[in-house]
């Protein structure tokens, strides 16, 4: 079928796609990988030079650079994991059959958290969280606690900001999970359950095989985001108080936008995006196993 | 018998230079323009506001067609930087104290030469002298060359709550810092209330409201005579502990204080003082956003050891370099018009604070605007380097704000935290050529 297609009816429907991502992906890509190369701060444009791998040498040594690493992997190490054990539960419990409407309810409800914009769930988390006004404050005072300084303490910070990462995706989580449940072929999963009455065994042999791909997936993308994770936190904490909540994305947004420094966080940003790539790399060669 | 043709030619003099001033009209100097449009940066604060509601005015005297992107402080500097390096559309830059080296040395602005000295543009009554030196140094001028002519002005300035100062049986506010810790905390922290927030959030906000705050009028200062950092000396040493000290007074979480949290803490009686700058009064004045009413008092901040040195920052606007001939003749026009000596009132009655002093000398302004006298007297005494104004200051005050966080968090000690900042602000300063003498010794 291919061979008949005329090459150029391909290209004509292959081309544009490839252009704009050319255009909006790889030109910018590789415009950063050129100035990560040089000394180059917005507000000194006449000292720009061109200084090698200098400013790689410098993120590679830099304490800053690898404590905001420290920071974001230590969020992703606490927050994934909660997202997939409350997610896999939700899924579960969405998997069984019956309560139809209920759970077509659920399903829709679930997308909201997702589907709120970055900035305004770091704002939702000020307001919630003031320490004198907030919400939260309120209602633990009915019951005799607090008030809880969550912005203004530094470990403090730090769990608001797990608390509304996994508040936001949790549900895609658990709706990924609950999309892989739905691959189990029914007769096999049937079949198990003559067999044993324990929905542990029943989980780990016949349906964990099929959540595999699933899974991945999930932690491809929370690495990723979790990476990159920038807005929430800017408009919560702006990365403080002192750098309790500085993760690799807001560092880099303050060496590029308020130092001016293109030149380092673009090197910044090469190093994270190799750290990425390698990461998602590890996690297909480790965990994924195509389902037959 | 001299003197006849010397009197005549002085009488010839004035009447050429009244009638000069009779014939100069915004309208007429503004005709060539009409039409052009200039783009200009404006702040989410009240001088803006003002001048918004101003604008038509000036619009429908000229035909210039003024275009505001208003957006928050935090990104205005980045904007604007972006712009000028790309060659783009602002045609005005608006100017913190802080950027106005870092401006005038990429030559991003012009200076306000080219347009006083052209009698087409100038107008007779800008009355350069009327406004605050200190002010018009500070926000508007770079090593002798003024560029800016400032907009809107802040000093730092104390509101109290005068209400629960009386209760606790103090007839007027603290005259220094000390007296501040020392009598008016104890006696004002009680009850879930605090003596005083001081917002310390880590920005912009903990460089400039924060940490310089208490190193001046301790007697510190960020840099020696030598640009070396001054911030381990006795006096700036004595600042810093002092801000540790006073926070046993301030609520806790004081480092996500920021200027709306402070300004609020106060404004719902929960903190009975504060020092902050002179364009929140409309805020804490305003019943809609203020329970203070009367109880809304206003004096100038405390005096330390060196004196009082309050804090100061301000805005400036200045013609572009990038605009071009017509666009730069129509953005003066505007900078001029706005900071002129005859809107001076109208803008402080809408919620702007002129840097003119005629204005303040207006009977009755001083009764009917109760910050008057406060911001007079601080603007006689402040600081023009209160906080380096050189082309460095973005990367250093990020230093700043990092560990005066860190300092007040307890995480590190204020004797190494202050020689943390101090090594990263020469290494900047060396890279630029300060110490090899290359660059002069400006800030």
């Amino acid at each position: 079928m291919t061979a008949r297609v005329p090459r150029r009816t391909i290209l004509a429907f292959l081309g544009p796609s490839v252009l704009a991502l050319l255009l909006v992906g790889i030109v910018p890509l590789l415009y950063a990988v050129w100035k990560s190369f040089h000394d180059f701060n917005l507000t000194k444009v006449n000292r720009q030079k061109f200084v090698g791998l200098d400013n790689y040498a410098t993120v590679l040594t830099d304490g800053t650079f690898w404590a905001a690493m420290g920071r974001t992997a230590t969020l992703f190490a606490i927050s994934v994991p909660i997202q997939i054990a409350l997610g896999l539960t939700i899924a579960l419990l969405l998997h069984r059959p019956g309560l139809g409407l209920f759970k077509t309810l659920t399903r829709l409800m679930l997308v909201l958290p997702m589907a709120t914009t970055y900035a305004v769930v770091g704002l939702l988390a000020q307001v919630t969280m003031n320490q004198k006004y907030g919400v939260f404050n309120q209602m633990l005072g009915w019951i005799g606690i607090g008030p809880i300084d969550f912005i203004g303490d530094p470990f403090n910070a730090f769990v608001g900001v797990i608390f509304w990462d996994v508040w936001q995706w949790t549900p895609f989580v658990a709706l990924v999970l609950l999309a892989g449940l739905s691959t189990v072929p029914a007769e096999i999963e049937e079949a198990a359950q003559l067999e044993t009455k324990s929905w542990w065994t029943i989980l780990r042999h016949v349906q964990l095989p099929f959540l595999i791909p699933s899974l991945v997936a999930v932690l491809i993308l929370r690495t990723a985001d979790t990476l990159k994770l920038f807005d929430m936190v800017f408009t919560m904490t702006r990365g403080g108080p002192g750098n309790a909540t500085e993760f690799i994305a807001i560092l880099i947004e303050r060496v590029g936008n308020r130092q001016f420094d293109i030149g380092m966080a673009s090197a910044q940003s090469i190093v994270l995006l190799a750290i990425t790539i390698v990461l998602a790399r590890l996690y297909i060669r480790m965990f994924y196993r195509e389902v037959r | 018998m001299k003197l006849k043709p010397m009197a005549s030619a002085l009488a010839l003099a004035a009447v050429a230079a009244a009638s000069q001033a009779q014939a100069w009209s915004l309208e007429e100097a503004a005709a060539p323009y009409a039409g052009t449009e200039v783009n200009v940066v404006f702040l989410d604060r009240p001088g803006y506001a003002a001048i918004r509601e101003m604008l038509p005015e000036f619009e429908a005297a000229t035909g210039i067609k003024i275009n505001i992107t208003t957006m928050p402080y935090e990104n205005a500097l980045g904007e604007q930087v972006r712009d000028f390096v790309a060659g783009g559309d602002l045609d005005i830059a608006l100017i913190d104290l802080v950027w106005i080296g870092n401006f005038a040395e990429n030559g991003w602005i012009v200076p306000i030469d080219e347009f006083t000295s052209n009698p087409d543009l100038a107008d007779p009554d800008l009355d350069i002298a009327d406004f605050f030196p200190l002010v018009l140094n500070a926000f508007g001028a770079w090593n002798g060359v003024t560029y800016g002519l400032p907009l809107d002005n802040y000093s730092g300035l104390m509101f109290y709550n005068r209400c629960m100062l009386e209760e606790a049986g103090f007839d007027g506010p603290p005259a220094t810092w000390q007296e501040l810790k020392d009598v008016y905390g104890p006696a004002l922290t009680k009850d879930g209330k605090y003596a005083f927030a001081l917002q310390s959030k880590r920005n912009e906000t903990q460089s400039a409201d924060s940490f310089a705050r208490v190193l001046w009028p301790f007697g510190g200062s960020f840099l020696d005579a030598n640009f070396r950092s001054n911030l381990n000396s006795p006096e700036s040493q004595a600042g810093l502990q002092f801000r540790q000290d006073l926070m046993a007074y301030m609520p806790d979480g004081i480092v996500a204080y920021d200027h709306a949290e402070t300004v609020n803490a106060l404004a719902q009686g929960d903190v009975a003082m504060i020092t902050e700058w002179s364009a929140f009064y409309s805020t804490l004045a305003n019943p809609e956003t203020s329970t203070l009413g009367d109880c809304l008092a206003i004096a100038p901040e405390p005096m330390g050891p060196a004196g009082r040195k309050p804090a100061l920052g301000g805005f400036s606007l200045a013609v572009a370099e990038q605009a071009d001939e017509a666009e730069r003749a129509a953005a003066w026009l505007f900078i001029q018009w706005a900071t002129s000596k005859a809107n001076a009132e109208t803008y402080l009655r809408k919620g702007g604070v002129p840097a003119r002093q005629s204005v303040y000398q207006t009977p009755g302004i001083a009764d009917e605007f109760p910050f008057v006298n406060a911001l007079v007297e601080s603007w006689q005494d402040g600081v023009p380097e209160f906080r380096p104004r050189f082309a460095e200051w973005p990367e250093i005050t990020e230093i700043v704000q990092e560990w005066g966080t860190k300092m007040m968090l307890g995480e590190v000690s204020i004797e190494d935290g202050a020689r943390e900042i101090g090594t990263r602000m020469e290494a900047i300063l060396e890279e630029a050529g300060y110490y090899s003498g290359d660059k002069p010794l400006a800030q």
